[in-house]
C-alpha cells in the first residue's frame, strides 16, 4: 500500500509540475451556480498557492472532514481534503505556516463554496485526496452494501 | 502489530472524547422479550460490509464477508464458510470451524465464528438482534490482536435445501455495490451495478440488462452470464452449503443461495462488490397505469464531497407522481426537498420490472433528480441513483424502493419491539488524531407511546474498540406518511440517545415503509452521514 501511494505521489508531482493554470482568487470568484457546480470536473480544475493558517482533521463544517484554512495572495481559502486519513496514510503532515499548493476547483454544497482539494503538496510531497472524477478517496460509502442488503431484507 | 495496539489503548477513550464529560457507566436494564438461544438455530446467510484493520497494516482496508454459519440452538457454532473480499483481495471458502453465540430475551447477542485457515485458527466477533427467528442484522465486532473489523449486514436462515445450480432459476432483480475494479484512476472507486436477469435450470443467463455507476460514470448493456459449482472448493458443495461461483455480465462472483427466492453475491475478479438477487415475480407492472401505490426510497453513498444519504417518498398514480419528500445528506449538509415539480415514472418496456423516476428538485432545478429502479414485486425493487448535472453524474448512490402501506401511521400501529441498525460515518477521535471514519450500530427498542428504551451496541472503527450495551432512549414523532399537501411538516422524525459512559444524542428523518419497517437517515448536526432500518420483531 505504502509504495502504491508513493507512486501515486510520484506521478501527481509531475502532474502538478506541467499544471499551468494557477488559481488564485477562488475566494473571489462569483458566486457558483450550485447546479453547474455541483460535481467535480477536472476540465476546471486550477492550483491555489498559499500558507497553511489553521488544520482540522475533522471538521464538523460541511462537506465534513479535513479542511485546511489557507492563506493566499488574495485571501483565505477553506480548502475540503477529504478524509484525514488518506494524509495520514502519506505521511503529510500540515501545519500553520507550511506553504502547501492546492490542485483542485471551487465546489459548492447548498449555498456555500469551497476548494475541493484533489491533490495536496507540501515541498516535493504530495498526496491525492480525491481522484479526477471528484470521488474523495477512502472512505467515502455512508451506507454499506451489506446494510442496503439488510434493507432489503424487509420480506 | 504496535500499531494496531496503539490504536486500541487510544481507542478506550473514543466514547468519552466523541461525547463529553462524564463519570458513572450506564448499563441497560436486564433484557426482556421472548427470544432465547433456542431462537438460532439452524444455517444462517450472512453477510457484513464494512473495513479491516490488520497487522501490520498502515490504514484500515475495505472489507467484506459473505458466507453460512450452522447454528445449533444451544450457544454453539459447528459449521460453516465464507469468502471475503479486502478490497480486492480475496480469500475463497475459508472453513468455519466452530463458534459460540448468545441471544438474549430481547434478541440481541454476540456471535463468534471460529476462521481455520492452513491450520490456524482466529476468530470474528458480531453483535447480533434477532427480527424473528429466521432473521437478524448485525454488525462486524471484531477487535482483537490479529485485526479490528467493523461493518453492517444480516443474516437469513438458509431454507429448501439441498442445493443444486438448477435452485436458482428463473427471473431475478440484483443489486451490487461497493468498489470497482479500476487500478488506474486512483481507484478502487465506488460502483453500483444493478440489473435484472433469467436464469435457467442448467445455470445459464442468456438474459437481462443492467445499469452500472462507476465512478460517477454510467453505462448500460446486455447482461449474460451462468452459474455453477465451485469445484476449485469441492470441501463445501453446493448441496450443503449453497455455495456456488457465477459470472454476470463479465464480473466473477462467489453466490450462496438463501432460498430459491434470495441469492447472496460477493465479487471476486478485483473490485469488491457485494449484494443480492432476489426473484422477479410475475406481479411486476407491465404497464405505468398498473402502477398505483406510495413507495418509500432510501439510497446512499458517494457524492463529490463525500458520503451521501437521501431517503424519501413519492406517490405514484400511474406515470403521475405527486407527494414528493426526500431527505439528503450530502457529507454534513441537509437538504430538506419538500415538493417536485415535473415528477414521473416510467416503465422499459424491454426489461421486465424496469423503469425509471424523475423529478425536478427546487433545490437543484439545473439537476433533475432521476433513479432506475428494477422490481422484485409489484411493492419492492431496488434503486440506483443518475441523477445529473452539466459536469455529469453527482452521485454514486443505490438502495432500496418499497411500497408505503398500513398509513396512517400513529402510536398505536408504531409499537412494540423493533431491532435496528444504522451505518456510515461519524467523525470520530479515536487513535492519533481526529477523523471521519466508519460507524456501525446494531441494536433493539421497545416502542411504546412513540418513546423508545432499549439497547445498543456500536463501532466507531477510528478506535478500534467496539462499545458495548449503550443505552438507548428517545422518541418518535409522527407528521403523517407523506401524502399531506403540507411538504415539510408532514415529515417523521426520532431521536436516539445512546449513553454508557457518557451520552450523545442523534436525530433522524423517518419513512415509515408500514408500522414494522422504517427507513431512516440523519438530518441534522453534520458530525455524521448515516442511515438505516427499523424493524418489527417477529
Amino acid at each position: 500500500m505504502k509504495a502504491s501511494i508513493q507512486s501515486r505521489t510520484g506521478a501527481f508531482v509531475l502532474g502538478i509540475a506541467l499544471a499551468s493554470c494557477i488559481f488564485a482568487n477562488a475566494q473571489q470568484a462569483k458566486q457558483p451556480d450550485a447546479q453547474q457546480l455541483r460535481s467535480y470536473d477536472v476540465s476546471r480544475e486550477g492550483s491555489l498557492l498559499g500558507t497553511v493558517v489553521k488544520f482540522e482533521s475533522a471538521s464538523s463544517t460541511p462537506p465534513i472532514g479535513a479542511h485546511l484554512l489557507v492563506q493566499t495572495a488574495s485571501g483565505q481559502v477553506d480548502v475540503h481534503l477529504g478524509n484525514a486519513k488518506v494524509l495520514q496514510a502519506g505521511h503529510l503532515e500540515l501545519s500553520p505556516g507550511d506553504s502547501v499548493r492546492i490542485v483542485g476547483e471551487l465546489l459548492t454544497l447548498g449555498d456555500s463554496a469551497y476548494f475541493a482539494a484533489r491533490v495536496v503538496q507540501k515541498g516535493a510531497q504530495a498526496v491525492a485526496v480525491r481522484n479526477t472524477k471528484g470521488f474523495v478517496l477512502f472512505p467515502a460509502s455512508a451506507m454499506t452494501p451489506a446494510q442496503k442488503e439488510a434493507l432489503r431484507g424487509v420480506r | 502489530m504496535k500499531r494496531l495496539l496503539l490504536i486500541f489503548t487510544a481507542g478506550t477513550a473514543l466514547w468519552t472524547a466523541a461525547c463529553g464529560g462524564g463519570n458513572g457507566i450506564v448499563n441497560p436494564p436486564p433484557p426482556v422479550g421472548k427470544y432465547s438461544t433456542a431462537s438460532l438455530k439452524g444455517q444462517y446467510v450472512f453477510v457484513t460490509n464494512g473495513e479491516v484493520f490488520s497487522v501490520g497494516a498502515n490504514n484500515a482496508t475495505p472489507l467484506a464477508r459473505t458466507g453460512v454459519f450452522n447454528a445449533d440452538g444451544q450457544g454453539n457454532i459447528t459449521a460453516g464458510v465464507e469468502d471475503v473480499n479486502a478490497d480486492g483481495t480475496i480469500t475463497l471458502a475459508l472453513q468455519i470451524s466452530g463458534g459460540s453465540y448468545t441471544v438474549n430475551a430481547d434478541g440481541r447477542g454476540a456471535l463468534t465464528l471460529n476462521i481455520t485457515a492452513n491450520g490456524t485458527t482466529s476468530s470474528i466477533d458480531f453483535g447480533i438482534v434477532l427480527t424473528s427467528t429466521s432473521d437478524g442484522l448485525l454488525i462486524d465486532e471484531t477487535s482483537n490482536s490479529n485485526q479490528a473489523s467493523t461493518g453492517s449486514g444480516n443474516f437469513v436462515l438458509q431454507t429448501g435445501g439441498p442445493f443444486t445450480v438448477g435452485s436458482v432459476a428463473g427471473p431475478y432483480i440484483f443489486d451490487f455495490a461497493g468498489l470497482d475494479g479500476n487500478q488506474t484512476n486512483l481507484c478502487p472507486c465506488p460502483e453500483s451495478f444493478v440489473g435484472q436477469f433469467d436464469v435457467n435450470s442448467a445455470g445459464t443467463i442468456s438474459t437481462g440488462f443492467f445499469d452500472d455507476n462507476d465512478d460517477f460514470l454510467l453505462s448500460s448493456g446486455a447482461v449474460v452470464g451462468n452459474f455453477a459449482q465451485d469445484n476449485l472448493n469441492p470441501s463445501f458443495p453446493i448441496s450443503t452449503t449453497g455455495r456456488g461461483v457465477a459470472q454476470i455480465a463479465g464480473q466473477d462472483f462467489v453466490f450462496y443461495i438463501v432460498d430459491p427466492t434470495r441469492v447472496r453475491f460477493i465479487s471476486t475478479n478485483r473490485g469488491m462488490l457485494s449484494g443480492d438477487a432476489v426473484a422477479q415475480s410475475n406481479t411486476v407492472p407491465a404497464q405505468v397505469s398498473s402502477i398505483s401505490s406510495s413507495f418509500a426510497f432510501i439510497v446512499a453513498g458517494s457524492s463529490g464531497s463525500g458520503g451521501v444519504t437521501r431517503v424519501g417518498r413519492f406517490t405514484s398514480n400511474g406515470a403521475t407522481v405527486t407527494n414528493v419528500l426526500q431527505d439528503t445528506n450530502d457529507a454534513g449538509r441537509f437538504i430538506p426537498t419538500n415538493s417536485a415539480t415535473t415528477a414521473s415514472i416510467s416503465l422499459d418496456p424491454a426489461t421486465p420490472g424496469r423503469g425509471t423516476f424523475t423529478f425536478t428538485d427546487p433545490n437543484f432545478t439545473n439537476a433533475p433528480s432521476k433513479y432506475v429502479f428494477y422490481l422484485s414485486s409489484a411493492t419492492q425493487g431496488v434503486l440506483q441513483e443518475q441523477t445529473s448535472n452539466n459536469s455529469g453524474v453527482v452521485n454514486v448512490a443505490d438502495g432500496s424502493i418499497t411500497a408505503q402501506t398500513g398509513s396512517p401511521f400513529s402510536s398505536t400501529n408504531i409499537a412494540g419491539t423493533y431491532a435496528f441498525n444504522w451505518s456510515g460515518l461519524s467523525l470520530q477521535n479515536g487513535g492519533s488524531f481526529a477523523v471521519q471514519d466508519e460507524e456501525d450500530i446494531v441494536g433493539q427498542a421497545t416502542v411504546s407511546s412513540l418513546s423508545l428504551s432499549g439497547a445498543a451496541d456500536i463501532f466507531q472503527f477510528q478506535s478500534a474498540v467496539p462499545v458495548f450495551d449503550l443505552v438507548a432512549s428517545g422518541s418518535i414523532s409522527i407528521a403523517g406518511d407523506g401524502t399531506s399537501s403540507t411538504g415539510s411538516s408532514s415529515r417523521d422524525t426520532m431521536s436516539v440517545k445512546l449513553v454508557k459512559s457518557n451520552s450523545t444524542t442523534i436525530n433522524f428523518v423517518v419513512y415509515f415503509v408500514n408500522p414494522q419497517v422504517a427507513f431512516f437517515a440523519n438530518n441534522q448536526d453534520s458530525n455524521r452521514i448515516v442511515a438505516g432500518i427499523m424493524k418489527a420483531q417477529q
